[in-house]
Protein backbone atom coordinates (compact mmCIF):
# COMPACT_ATOMS: atom_id res chain seq x y z
CA UNK A 1 0.00 0.00 0.00
CA UNK A 2 1.52 3.23 -1.05
CA UNK A 3 1.85 5.63 1.27
CA UNK A 4 0.77 9.33 0.84
CA UNK A 5 1.94 13.08 2.39
CA UNK A 6 0.24 16.29 2.82
CA UNK A 7 2.78 17.10 -0.62
CA UNK A 8 1.42 14.43 -2.60
CA UNK A 9 -1.73 14.23 -1.46
CA UNK A 10 -3.27 16.45 -4.65
CA UNK A 11 -1.26 13.84 -7.26
CA UNK A 12 -2.23 11.12 -5.93
CA UNK A 13 -5.38 11.46 -4.59
CA UNK A 14 -7.90 14.46 -5.82
CA UNK A 15 -6.25 13.92 -9.53
CA UNK A 16 -6.44 10.13 -9.53
CA UNK A 17 -8.46 9.07 -12.32
CA UNK A 18 -9.86 5.61 -10.21
CA UNK A 19 -11.48 6.03 -7.03
CA UNK A 20 -9.10 5.87 -3.92
CA UNK A 21 -9.46 4.47 -0.99
CA UNK A 22 -7.56 6.47 2.14
CA UNK A 23 -6.83 4.95 5.35
CA UNK A 24 -5.52 7.55 7.93
CA UNK A 25 -3.54 6.22 10.07
CA UNK A 26 -0.69 6.56 13.07
CA UNK A 27 2.07 4.02 14.54
CA UNK A 28 0.48 4.10 17.84
CA UNK A 29 -3.22 3.53 17.42
CA UNK A 30 -4.28 -0.51 17.58
CA UNK A 31 -7.52 -0.51 15.69
CA UNK A 32 -5.41 1.04 13.05
CA UNK A 33 -2.91 -1.68 12.87
CA UNK A 34 -6.11 -4.09 12.57
CA UNK A 35 -7.41 -1.97 9.56
CA UNK A 36 -4.28 -2.53 7.76
CA UNK A 37 -4.21 -6.36 6.81
CA UNK A 38 -7.86 -5.68 5.41
CA UNK A 39 -6.85 -2.72 3.34
CA UNK A 40 -4.26 -4.27 1.59
CA UNK A 41 -6.83 -7.31 0.78
CA UNK A 42 -8.91 -4.98 -0.32
CA UNK A 43 -6.22 -3.38 -2.62
CA UNK A 44 -5.44 -6.36 -4.43
CA UNK A 45 -9.04 -7.64 -4.57
CA UNK A 46 -9.95 -4.11 -6.39
CA UNK A 47 -6.51 -3.79 -7.87
CA UNK A 48 -7.11 -1.75 -11.55
CA UNK A 49 -10.81 -0.71 -9.81
CA UNK A 50 -9.73 1.63 -6.99
CA UNK A 51 -6.65 2.85 -5.08
CA UNK A 52 -5.92 2.11 -2.00
CA UNK A 53 -2.96 3.86 0.04
CA UNK A 54 -2.40 5.03 3.78
CA UNK A 55 -1.65 8.58 5.36
CA UNK A 56 0.06 8.68 8.65
CA UNK A 57 -1.70 11.78 10.30
CA UNK A 58 1.28 11.91 12.82
CA UNK A 59 3.72 13.24 9.78
CA UNK A 60 0.86 14.64 7.75
CA UNK A 61 -1.22 17.21 10.15
CA UNK A 62 -1.87 19.20 7.17
CA UNK A 63 -4.30 17.26 5.12
CA UNK A 64 -5.34 15.36 8.13
CA UNK A 65 -6.79 19.08 9.72
CA UNK A 66 -8.38 20.18 6.29
CA UNK A 67 -10.48 17.18 6.19
CA UNK A 68 -11.22 16.96 10.01
CA UNK A 69 -9.90 13.95 10.86
CA UNK A 70 -11.11 14.02 14.51
CA UNK A 71 -10.52 10.26 15.34
CA UNK A 72 -8.35 6.85 13.62
CA UNK A 73 -9.03 4.93 11.19
CA UNK A 74 -10.74 6.76 9.35
CA UNK A 75 -11.33 5.65 6.20
CA UNK A 76 -12.56 7.82 3.55
CA UNK A 77 -13.13 7.26 -0.68
CA UNK A 78 -12.50 9.58 -2.97
CA UNK A 79 -13.68 9.60 -6.13
CA UNK A 80 -12.99 12.79 -8.77
CA UNK A 81 -11.19 14.58 -6.42
CA UNK A 82 -14.47 14.92 -3.90
CA UNK A 83 -14.91 13.00 -0.53
CA UNK A 84 -18.03 10.63 -1.09
CA UNK A 85 -17.89 8.20 1.85
CA UNK A 86 -15.99 7.58 5.12
CA UNK A 87 -16.04 5.26 8.00
CA UNK A 88 -14.54 5.63 11.01
CA UNK A 89 -13.23 3.00 12.94
CA UNK A 90 -12.57 -0.33 12.66
CA UNK A 91 -15.11 -1.99 10.10
CA UNK A 92 -15.10 -6.02 8.88
CA UNK A 93 -14.04 -6.14 5.33
CA UNK A 94 -17.44 -6.83 4.02
CA UNK A 95 -18.79 -3.18 5.36
CA UNK A 96 -15.51 -1.72 3.06
CA UNK A 97 -16.74 -3.83 -0.38
CA UNK A 98 -19.77 -2.43 -0.02
CA UNK A 99 -18.49 0.95 0.63
CA UNK A 100 -16.62 0.75 -2.40
CA UNK A 101 -19.17 -0.92 -4.82
CA UNK A 102 -21.66 1.30 -4.32
CA UNK A 103 -18.62 4.18 -5.72
CA UNK A 104 -17.45 1.95 -8.77
CA UNK B 1 -4.74 2.65 25.15
CA UNK B 2 -3.16 0.79 22.49
CA UNK B 3 -0.13 2.74 22.41
CA UNK B 4 3.02 0.22 22.51
CA UNK B 5 0.76 -2.88 22.41
CA UNK B 6 2.84 -5.87 21.74
CA UNK B 7 0.63 -7.95 19.39
CA UNK B 8 1.44 -11.48 20.78
CA UNK B 9 -0.96 -14.24 19.39
CA UNK B 10 -0.31 -17.01 21.44
CA UNK B 11 -2.41 -19.93 19.09
CA UNK B 12 -5.54 -19.85 17.47
CA UNK B 13 -8.52 -21.00 19.50
CA UNK B 14 -11.74 -22.36 17.84
CA UNK B 15 -13.81 -20.11 20.10
CA UNK B 16 -13.02 -17.66 22.31
CA UNK B 17 -16.02 -16.46 25.08
CA UNK B 18 -16.14 -12.95 26.15
CA UNK B 19 -17.82 -12.75 29.31
CA UNK B 20 -17.76 -15.41 32.46
CA UNK B 21 -21.47 -15.07 33.67
CA UNK B 22 -24.21 -17.46 33.10
CA UNK B 23 -24.20 -17.21 29.39
CA UNK B 24 -20.36 -17.42 29.14
CA UNK B 25 -19.95 -19.93 31.61
CA UNK B 26 -22.50 -22.34 29.68
CA UNK B 27 -21.08 -21.58 26.36
CA UNK B 28 -17.68 -22.39 27.58
CA UNK B 29 -19.19 -26.03 28.74
CA UNK B 30 -20.76 -26.64 25.43
CA UNK B 31 -17.96 -25.62 23.22
CA UNK B 32 -15.12 -28.31 25.44
CA UNK B 33 -18.00 -30.89 25.43
CA UNK B 34 -17.72 -31.07 21.86
CA UNK B 35 -14.13 -31.14 21.77
CA UNK B 36 -13.39 -27.20 20.78
CA UNK B 37 -10.42 -25.42 21.90
CA UNK B 38 -12.12 -22.79 24.20
CA UNK B 39 -10.99 -19.74 25.74
CA UNK B 40 -12.33 -17.56 28.10
CA UNK B 41 -12.28 -14.04 29.14
CA UNK B 42 -14.41 -12.33 32.56
CA UNK B 43 -13.29 -12.54 36.13
CA UNK B 44 -12.55 -14.93 38.77
CA UNK B 45 -15.71 -14.08 40.58
CA UNK B 46 -17.68 -15.06 37.56
CA UNK B 47 -20.42 -11.78 37.95
CA UNK B 48 -20.99 -9.63 39.67
CA UNK B 49 -24.53 -10.00 38.77
CA UNK B 50 -24.51 -13.24 40.44
CA UNK B 51 -22.87 -12.92 44.08
CA UNK B 52 -24.65 -9.83 44.70
CA UNK B 53 -28.14 -11.82 44.49
CA UNK B 54 -29.60 -12.01 47.76
CA UNK B 55 -31.84 -15.30 46.88
CA UNK B 56 -32.75 -16.76 43.31
CA UNK B 57 -36.13 -18.82 43.04
CA UNK B 58 -36.48 -19.54 38.92
CA UNK B 59 -33.03 -21.02 38.32
CA UNK B 60 -34.46 -24.76 38.03
CA UNK B 61 -33.02 -27.39 40.54
CA UNK B 62 -31.84 -24.12 42.75
CA UNK B 63 -34.77 -23.07 44.84
CA UNK B 64 -34.14 -20.26 47.20
CA UNK B 65 -30.07 -20.42 46.66
CA UNK B 66 -28.26 -17.42 47.08
CA UNK B 67 -26.37 -15.68 44.28
CA UNK B 68 -22.94 -16.59 45.74
CA UNK B 69 -23.90 -20.44 46.38
CA UNK B 70 -25.19 -20.64 42.84
CA UNK B 71 -21.94 -18.82 41.53
CA UNK B 72 -19.89 -21.61 43.79
CA UNK B 73 -21.51 -24.58 41.97
CA UNK B 74 -20.89 -22.85 38.53
CA UNK B 75 -17.38 -22.39 39.53
CA UNK B 76 -17.21 -26.09 41.14
CA UNK B 77 -18.48 -27.21 37.70
CA UNK B 78 -16.05 -25.79 35.46
CA UNK B 79 -12.86 -26.11 37.55
CA UNK B 80 -14.12 -30.17 36.71
CA UNK B 81 -13.99 -29.73 33.35
CA UNK B 82 -10.63 -27.74 33.34
CA UNK B 83 -12.14 -24.77 32.25
CA UNK B 84 -10.12 -21.38 33.65
CA UNK B 85 -11.18 -18.00 33.15
CA UNK B 86 -8.40 -15.51 32.08
CA UNK B 87 -9.14 -12.34 33.87
CA UNK B 88 -8.49 -9.90 31.17
CA UNK B 89 -10.70 -7.22 29.67
CA UNK B 90 -11.92 -7.37 26.21
CA UNK B 91 -11.20 -3.55 24.92
CA UNK B 92 -12.35 -5.05 20.93
CA UNK B 93 -13.49 -8.25 18.72
CA UNK B 94 -12.26 -7.40 15.39
CA UNK B 95 -14.13 -9.26 12.24
CA UNK B 96 -10.45 -9.88 9.91
CA UNK B 97 -12.47 -12.25 7.37
CA UNK B 98 -11.42 -15.55 8.21
CA UNK B 99 -10.96 -15.34 11.65
CA UNK B 100 -10.88 -12.99 15.00
CA UNK B 101 -8.82 -10.78 16.31
CA UNK B 102 -9.47 -10.17 20.34
CA UNK B 103 -7.48 -7.77 21.52
CA UNK B 104 -7.55 -6.55 25.49
CA UNK B 105 -5.34 -4.30 27.08
CA UNK B 106 -1.88 -6.11 26.73
CA UNK B 107 -2.48 -8.75 24.52
CA UNK B 108 -3.83 -10.06 21.27
CA UNK B 109 -5.92 -13.72 20.70
CA UNK B 110 -7.38 -15.30 17.61
CA UNK B 111 -10.21 -17.56 17.48
CA UNK B 112 -12.26 -19.10 14.73
CA UNK B 113 -15.64 -18.34 16.06
CA UNK B 114 -16.43 -15.89 19.44
CA UNK B 115 -19.08 -15.66 21.39
CA UNK B 116 -20.02 -12.48 23.68
CA UNK B 117 -21.36 -12.77 26.70
CA UNK B 118 -20.76 -9.50 28.29
CA UNK B 119 -23.90 -8.89 30.03
CA UNK B 120 -24.79 -5.30 30.23
CA UNK B 121 -24.33 -2.21 31.44
CA UNK B 122 -26.46 0.11 33.23
CA UNK B 123 -23.72 3.21 32.75
CA UNK B 124 -25.90 5.77 30.68
CA UNK B 125 -23.84 7.32 27.61
CA UNK B 126 -24.13 11.59 27.26
CA UNK B 127 -26.56 12.32 25.08
CA UNK B 128 -25.28 13.74 21.61
CA UNK B 129 -22.20 11.63 22.00
CA UNK B 130 -23.36 8.93 19.08
CA UNK B 131 -23.97 11.72 16.95
CA UNK B 132 -20.32 13.37 17.06
CA UNK B 133 -18.51 10.34 17.12
CA UNK B 134 -15.90 10.91 14.99
CA UNK B 135 -16.69 14.19 14.42
CA UNK B 136 -14.94 15.73 18.05
CA UNK B 137 -15.87 12.93 20.39
CA UNK B 138 -14.17 9.70 20.92
CA UNK B 139 -13.41 6.88 23.17
CA UNK B 140 -9.66 6.39 22.94
CA UNK B 141 -7.70 9.20 24.11
CA UNK B 142 -4.68 7.54 23.15
CA UNK B 143 -5.27 6.28 20.13
CA UNK B 144 -6.57 9.72 18.76
CA UNK B 145 -3.97 11.99 20.58
CA UNK B 146 -1.89 13.31 17.38
CA UNK B 147 -4.79 15.00 16.31
CA UNK B 148 -5.19 17.09 19.09
CA UNK B 149 -1.71 18.59 19.31
CA UNK B 150 -1.57 21.79 20.61
CA UNK B 151 -5.79 21.80 21.47
CA UNK B 152 -8.29 21.40 23.66
CA UNK B 153 -9.42 18.38 25.11
CA UNK B 154 -12.43 16.86 27.70
CA UNK B 155 -11.93 13.59 29.04
CA UNK B 156 -15.04 12.34 30.86
CA UNK B 157 -14.13 9.41 33.21
CA UNK B 158 -16.14 6.59 34.45
CA UNK B 159 -13.16 4.63 36.32
CA UNK B 160 -9.80 5.08 37.48
CA UNK B 161 -8.38 3.61 34.38
CA UNK B 162 -9.11 6.88 32.63
CA UNK B 163 -6.94 8.76 34.56
CA UNK B 164 -3.78 7.14 32.20
CA UNK B 165 -5.20 8.19 29.45
CA UNK B 166 -5.81 11.93 30.62
CA UNK B 167 -2.46 12.34 32.01
CA UNK B 168 -0.93 11.17 28.50
CA UNK B 169 -3.14 13.32 26.84
CA UNK B 170 -1.46 16.43 28.82
CA UNK B 171 1.77 16.19 26.55
CA UNK B 172 0.13 16.61 23.43
CA UNK B 173 -2.74 18.68 24.00
CA UNK B 174 -2.64 22.23 25.03
CA UNK B 175 -5.18 21.91 27.70
CA UNK B 176 -6.93 19.01 29.66
CA UNK B 177 -10.07 19.22 31.14
CA UNK B 178 -11.01 15.90 33.17
CA UNK B 179 -14.68 14.92 34.10
CA UNK B 180 -14.60 12.32 36.53
CA UNK B 181 -17.46 10.33 37.04
CA UNK B 182 -16.65 8.03 40.20
CA UNK B 183 -14.75 8.71 43.32
CA UNK B 184 -11.71 9.28 44.54
CA UNK B 185 -9.59 10.41 41.80
CA UNK B 186 -6.35 8.96 42.23
CA UNK B 187 -3.56 10.48 39.94
CA UNK B 188 -4.25 13.06 37.91
CA UNK B 189 -1.07 15.08 36.63
CA UNK B 190 -1.35 18.65 37.55
CA UNK B 191 -1.60 20.64 34.81
CA UNK B 192 -4.85 19.17 34.13
CA UNK B 193 -7.95 20.99 35.25
CA UNK B 194 -10.18 18.98 37.20
CA UNK B 195 -14.17 19.81 36.86
CA UNK B 196 -16.27 17.80 39.23
CA UNK B 197 -19.30 18.79 37.66
CA UNK B 198 -21.94 16.12 35.80
CA UNK B 199 -22.26 16.28 32.02
CA UNK B 200 -25.52 16.70 30.42
CA UNK B 201 -25.49 16.94 27.04
CA UNK B 202 -22.24 17.67 23.94
CA UNK B 203 -23.79 19.95 21.58
CA UNK B 204 -22.29 21.19 17.98
CA UNK B 205 -22.45 21.93 14.26
CA UNK B 206 -20.93 19.61 12.09
CA UNK B 207 -18.90 19.20 14.66
CA UNK B 208 -18.93 19.10 18.80
CA UNK B 209 -18.31 22.01 20.52
CA UNK B 210 -19.64 22.06 23.82
CA UNK B 211 -19.96 20.04 27.12
CA UNK B 212 -23.29 21.19 28.52
CA UNK B 213 -23.32 20.91 32.20
CA UNK B 214 -26.32 21.49 34.34
CA UNK B 215 -24.50 24.75 35.26
CA UNK B 216 -22.29 25.71 32.87
CA UNK B 217 -20.68 24.19 29.85
CA UNK B 218 -17.45 23.36 28.59
CA UNK B 219 -16.11 24.72 25.14
CA UNK B 220 -13.11 22.30 23.98
CA UNK B 221 -11.80 20.62 19.86
CA UNK B 222 -12.27 17.23 21.02
CA UNK B 223 -14.31 15.20 23.90
CA UNK B 224 -13.24 11.47 25.31
CA UNK B 225 -15.99 9.47 26.94
CA UNK B 226 -14.09 6.80 28.63
CA UNK B 227 -15.89 3.86 30.05
CA UNK B 228 -15.14 0.35 32.18
CA UNK B 229 -17.25 -1.22 29.84
CA UNK B 230 -17.48 -0.27 25.89
CA UNK B 231 -20.71 0.10 24.09
CA UNK B 232 -21.66 -2.85 22.01
CA UNK B 233 -20.31 -1.95 18.77
CA UNK B 234 -17.18 -0.29 20.07
CA UNK B 235 -16.37 -4.02 21.36
CA UNK B 236 -17.33 -5.41 18.25
CA UNK B 237 -16.67 -2.67 15.47
CA UNK B 238 -19.39 -3.38 12.31
CA UNK B 239 -21.79 -5.76 14.49
CA UNK B 240 -25.38 -4.92 14.35
CA UNK B 241 -27.15 -3.79 17.11
CA UNK B 242 -31.28 -3.16 17.46
CA UNK B 243 -32.41 -1.11 20.87
CA UNK B 244 -29.09 -1.01 22.71
CA UNK B 245 -28.59 -4.82 22.67
CA UNK B 246 -27.07 -7.12 19.86
CA UNK B 247 -28.82 -8.13 17.12
CA UNK B 248 -28.85 -12.13 16.88
CA UNK B 249 -31.09 -14.98 15.31
CA UNK B 250 -32.34 -18.14 16.47
CA UNK B 251 -28.71 -19.44 16.45
CA UNK B 252 -27.73 -16.64 18.13
CA UNK B 253 -25.82 -15.72 15.05
CA UNK B 254 -25.01 -11.69 14.82
CA UNK B 255 -24.70 -10.28 11.40
CA UNK B 256 -21.19 -10.84 11.01
CA UNK B 257 -20.53 -15.05 10.60
CA UNK B 258 -18.67 -17.06 13.04
CA UNK B 259 -19.95 -14.10 16.07
CA UNK B 260 -22.64 -15.12 18.16
CA UNK B 261 -23.94 -13.40 21.58
CA UNK B 262 -25.86 -14.82 24.16
CA UNK B 263 -27.23 -13.09 27.66
CA UNK B 264 -28.43 -9.91 28.68
CA UNK B 265 -26.43 -8.43 26.22
CA UNK B 266 -28.50 -9.97 23.50
CA UNK B 267 -31.77 -8.97 25.08
CA UNK B 268 -34.62 -8.67 27.90
CA UNK B 269 -35.56 -10.48 29.60
CA UNK B 270 -32.44 -10.39 31.80
CA UNK B 271 -32.88 -13.69 33.68
CA UNK B 272 -30.14 -16.67 34.36
CA UNK B 273 -31.58 -19.20 32.88
CA UNK B 274 -32.18 -17.67 29.52
CA UNK B 275 -28.19 -16.54 29.52
CA UNK B 276 -27.39 -19.96 30.14
CA UNK B 277 -29.54 -21.58 27.08
CA UNK B 278 -28.58 -18.65 24.87
CA UNK B 279 -25.17 -20.10 25.87
CA UNK B 280 -25.57 -23.28 25.24
CA UNK B 281 -27.32 -22.39 21.10
CA UNK B 282 -24.47 -20.05 20.22
CA UNK B 283 -21.78 -22.31 21.47
CA UNK B 284 -23.46 -25.26 19.99
CA UNK B 285 -24.15 -23.07 16.39
CA UNK B 286 -20.50 -22.26 16.84
CA UNK B 287 -19.50 -25.72 16.90
CA UNK B 288 -21.65 -26.42 13.10
CA UNK B 289 -19.75 -23.05 12.21
CA UNK B 290 -16.53 -24.80 13.01
CA UNK B 291 -17.18 -28.21 11.68
CA UNK B 292 -18.70 -26.82 8.37
CA UNK B 293 -15.68 -24.90 7.53
C1 LIG C 1 -29.07 -8.08 42.30
C2 LIG C 1 -29.54 -8.93 41.14
C3 LIG C 1 -30.41 -9.98 41.34
C4 LIG C 1 -30.83 -10.79 40.28
N1 LIG C 1 -31.68 -11.82 40.55
C5 LIG C 1 -32.05 -12.64 39.55
C6 LIG C 1 -32.89 -13.77 39.81
O1 LIG C 1 -33.31 -14.00 40.95
N2 LIG C 1 -33.22 -14.58 38.78
C7 LIG C 1 -32.74 -14.36 37.51
O2 LIG C 1 -33.05 -15.17 36.62
N3 LIG C 1 -31.96 -13.29 37.22
C8 LIG C 1 -31.61 -12.42 38.21
N4 LIG C 1 -30.81 -11.35 37.92
C9 LIG C 1 -30.41 -11.10 36.51
C10 LIG C 1 -29.14 -11.91 36.15
O3 LIG C 1 -28.13 -11.50 37.02
C11 LIG C 1 -28.68 -11.68 34.71
O4 LIG C 1 -29.74 -11.89 33.82
C12 LIG C 1 -27.53 -12.65 34.33
O5 LIG C 1 -26.45 -12.49 35.20
C13 LIG C 1 -27.09 -12.45 32.90
O6 LIG C 1 -26.00 -13.28 32.61
P1 LIG C 1 -24.93 -12.91 31.49
O7 LIG C 1 -24.01 -14.07 31.43
O8 LIG C 1 -25.64 -12.51 30.26
O9 LIG C 1 -24.19 -11.61 32.00
P2 LIG C 1 -23.46 -11.26 33.36
O10 LIG C 1 -23.88 -12.14 34.46
O11 LIG C 1 -23.63 -9.79 33.54
O12 LIG C 1 -21.93 -11.59 33.06
C14 LIG C 1 -21.16 -10.87 32.17
C15 LIG C 1 -19.70 -11.13 32.47
O13 LIG C 1 -18.90 -10.63 31.43
C16 LIG C 1 -17.79 -9.96 31.95
N5 LIG C 1 -17.40 -8.94 30.97
C17 LIG C 1 -18.11 -7.87 30.53
N6 LIG C 1 -17.44 -7.19 29.60
C18 LIG C 1 -16.26 -7.84 29.44
C19 LIG C 1 -15.12 -7.61 28.62
N7 LIG C 1 -15.07 -6.58 27.76
N8 LIG C 1 -14.07 -8.46 28.71
C20 LIG C 1 -14.10 -9.51 29.56
N9 LIG C 1 -15.16 -9.78 30.37
C21 LIG C 1 -16.22 -8.95 30.31
C22 LIG C 1 -18.29 -9.35 33.25
O14 LIG C 1 -17.22 -9.11 34.13
C23 LIG C 1 -19.20 -10.45 33.75
O15 LIG C 1 -18.42 -11.36 34.47
C24 LIG C 1 -30.40 -10.53 38.97
C25 LIG C 1 -29.52 -9.45 38.75
C26 LIG C 1 -29.08 -8.66 39.81
C27 LIG C 1 -28.13 -7.52 39.54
Amino acid sequence: MKEVMDATFMEEVMNSEQPVLVDFWAPWCGPCKMVTPVMEELSTQYDGKIKVVKVNVDENPEISEALRITSIPTIVLFKEGQPKDAVVGFRPKQDFEKMIEKHL
Amino acid sequence: MNQGQDLIVDQRYDLIVIGSGPAGISAAINGVIRKKKVKVFGISDLSEKLTKAPRIDNYLGFFGVSGMDLKNSFANHIQKMDIQITEEKVDAVYAMGDHFAVSTRLNMYEATSVVVATGVSIKKSIPGEDVFLGKGVGYCATCDAPIYKNKVVAIVGYDVHAEEEANFMLDVASKVYYIPMYKPIKKIREGIEILEKKPKEIIGDDHAKKLLFQDGELEADGFFILKDSVDLDQLVPGVEIAEGHFKVDRHMETNIPGLYAAGDCTGKPYQYLKAAGEGQVAALNAVSYLDNR
